[in-house]
């Protein structure tokens, strides 16, 4: 019985799924650092990519409060662009970037910043 | 008698429930829920994604325990001690007790003074490692409070963790102290009479009757241990202590013991409160503040000057300076103010007893600023648990749907403030019928003028709660 439930777990382990590639990207918030409030957030990817979508989702560090979505779009090769992210509280933050290219395959970038 | 007035006496009158609690597996069969979300929080915590609002241990955890911890208290009772996985260690214990030598807990050491100091540190090491804000940390927590559980429970006798160690179970006796119900004897003539006060030293059911723990070996028949707290039901006069377990309700063989409903706080009127139990209440309402202060910009600027003017650039030393500057304060306060209310009132008292009569008066608030401060994070993010619990599952291999990030709110946020105003105005209510209470026998002046300093510290606690919220993990800027 004791085995089985540690072949179960192990299996259960083995089958986690991957998570995202990472994402080779610059991150820019402008104005840096970001007041509380709409900041713009720019992306640069490598222009030879072919992303269809680009997301941006901005967390606090304390649980339980409302992610901020928002979606990136194209402003030019290899530019993508936020216009008003909003930053609404002051403290940490981590944006989370997930850029998602034509085969459905998913990368990710992680950015952690302070709005003072 | 019908079954209102019977429930009236004891709510266990309530068809099942009473039943159930009396089955020996009962709190078993409450632990195990806990006892997985610990390990799926161990899981998640360890292996998950180390982003405090994704992960299932942090949410767990800082979010949904503490809510609903408030939430149990203020509806029934202590039911997180009585659900406590922790004690499921139990059973290993038991087992490694018949090779490890066995200690007293030392006498010194049998009071609240070693909980207060452990509160303090994990505070100090919950603001200065950002706990909430790592998975990781909150997992090693957990694993730490299990190790400590054993560690304790395996060296001496069985209920010392509870009682002298375990800051989070003594965080559960204070605030419970405001909750509408308590263990108290049917018939206290009963127990006059009853010759094994089984509810403390346990049972055990022999064919040739019940015997005590002390008189038969548990081999000889059905066991059922007594109050690990080593409470005497029919002497009970507060909460504190009582980690509901009910171990007298099984271990009474006059089926004498009864979970009775009461007032809000009735204790905080009548019960006799030691001084160790009076200085905890006091700490967890300065530590509350504290808590809900270390949110705002305010405490952000205050750290600033205090690195400026004193030259301090260390964060540990500065959070160790500004908890020991605001719990000596609220200390020091409350000795002073309770000598003058008692001169005021008429009482010659010792110093130490004028605490014990008006520090009884922070319970009320130190409930207050935690349910205020807790209801605000559990209200804005309380269904945030079912997309982390997903991704939990998820990434053990479960085949569920992508999880909805954008969950969350409960209620909307303008109605938070109003809900923390009510709380903290309901607790000021209590201190201050617990205040004129024990000011009975002599003038009421001495309650006014206590009363004073807790309606200044109430309106400073409103105005903190009204702050826009900083969540930041470090107490100093980096200079740009």
């Amino acid at each position: 019985m004791r085995r089985a439930l540690w072949l179960l777990l192990l299996g259960l382990v083995a089958c986690a799924p991957k998570t995202g590639q990472p994402l080779d990207a610059k991150v820019r918030v402008i104005p840096n650092p970001p007041p509380v409030g709409k900041a713009e957030i720019c992306i640069d990817v490598d222009p030879r990519s072919e992303f269809k979508e680009i997301k941006v989702v901005g967390d606090m560090t304390h649980p339980g409060m409302i992610p901020v979505i928002a979606e990136a779009h194209p402003a030019g090769p290899g530019l993508w662009r936020v216009d008003a992210f909003d930053f609404n509280m002051r403290g940490d933050w981590v944006l989370t970037i997930t850029a998602v290219d034509k085969k459905g395959k998913k990368y990710q970038k992680e950015v952690r910043l302070t709005v003072p | 008698m019908s079954l209102l007035s019977r429930l009236r006496q004891d709510l266990l009158a309530l068809p099942l429930v009473g039943r159930f609690l009396r089955w020996r597996y009962s709190r078993f069969l409450l632990q195990l829920p806990l006892l997985l979300v610990a390990f799926l929080a161990l899981y998640d915590g360890f292996f998950g994604r180390q982003l405090a609002p994704k992960n299932f241990a942090t949410v767990s955890v800082w979010l949904h325990y503490r809510g609903f911890l408030v939430l149990a208290v203020a509806v029934l009772g202590n039911l997180f001690c009585a659900a406590c996985p922790l004690m499921l260690v139990r059973g290993p214990t038991r087992w490694a007790k018949r090779y490890l030598p066995q200690f007293q807990w030392p006498r010194p050491l049998r009071n609240k003074y070693f909980v207060i100091a452990l509160t303090l540190f994990y505070l100090f090491a919950y603001e200065y490692w950002d706990l909430w804000a790592s998975p990781w940390l909150t997992a090693w927590l957990i694993l730490g409070y299990f190790g400590a559980a054993f560690l304790v429970d395996a060296f001496f006798p069985e209920g010392t963790f509870c009682k002298y160690v375990c800051p989070l179970g003594n965080f559960n006796f204070t605030l419970s102290t405001t909750s509408p119900t308590q263990i108290t004897a049917k018939d206290p003539s009963v127990c006059l009479s009853c010759e094994g006060k089984y509810c403390v030293n346990g049972r055990v059911e022999t064919p040739a009757g019940p015997k005590t723990a002390r008189e038969a070996s548990p081999k000889e028949g059905t066991y059922y241990p007594g109050c690990e707290t080593r409470l005497y039901v029919p002497q009970i006069q507060s909460n504190m202590d009582c980690t509901l377990c009910f171990n007298c309700l099984r271990a009474c063989p006059y089926d004498n013991v009864a979970l009775k409903p009461r007032f809000w706080g009735a204790e905080w009127i009548r019960a006799r409160y030691r001084l160790d139990w009076v200085w905890l209440g006091v700490l967890l309402f300065f530590a509350g503040f504290m808590n809900a202060f270390a949110m705002v910009p305010a405490y952000y600027q205050l750290a600033e000057r205090l690195s400026a003017l004193l030259g301090i650039t260390s964060e540990g030393l500065l959070l160790i300076l500004i908890y020991a500057l605001w719990t000596g304060l609220g200390f020091s306060l409350v000795l002073l103010l309770s000598g003058l209310a008692s001169r005021l009132s008429g009482f010659k008292e010792p110093a130490m007893k004028a605490v014990r009569r008006w520090g009884v008066a922070f319970f009320p608030l130190a409930f207050a600023m935690w349910a205020g401060h807790y209801a605000f994070h559990f209200l804005t993010g309380w269904a945030s648990i079912v997309p982390v619990t997903q991704q939990a599952l998820i990434h053990l291999g479960l085949p569920l749907p992508e999880p909805d990030w954008t969950l969350a709110a409960l209620v909307p946020e303008n109605l938070l403030y109003p809900l923390q105003v009510v709380i903290l105005y309901l607790g000021l209510t209590g201190a201050t019928v617990t205040l004129f209470s024990r000011a009975r026998g002599g003038r009421p002046l001495g309650a006014a003028f206590f009363f004073l300093m807790l309606f200044l510290l109430v309106a400073l606690a409103l105005w903190v709660l009204a702050q826009p919220m900083e969540m930041r993990g470090t107490l100093l800027l980096p200079k740009t």
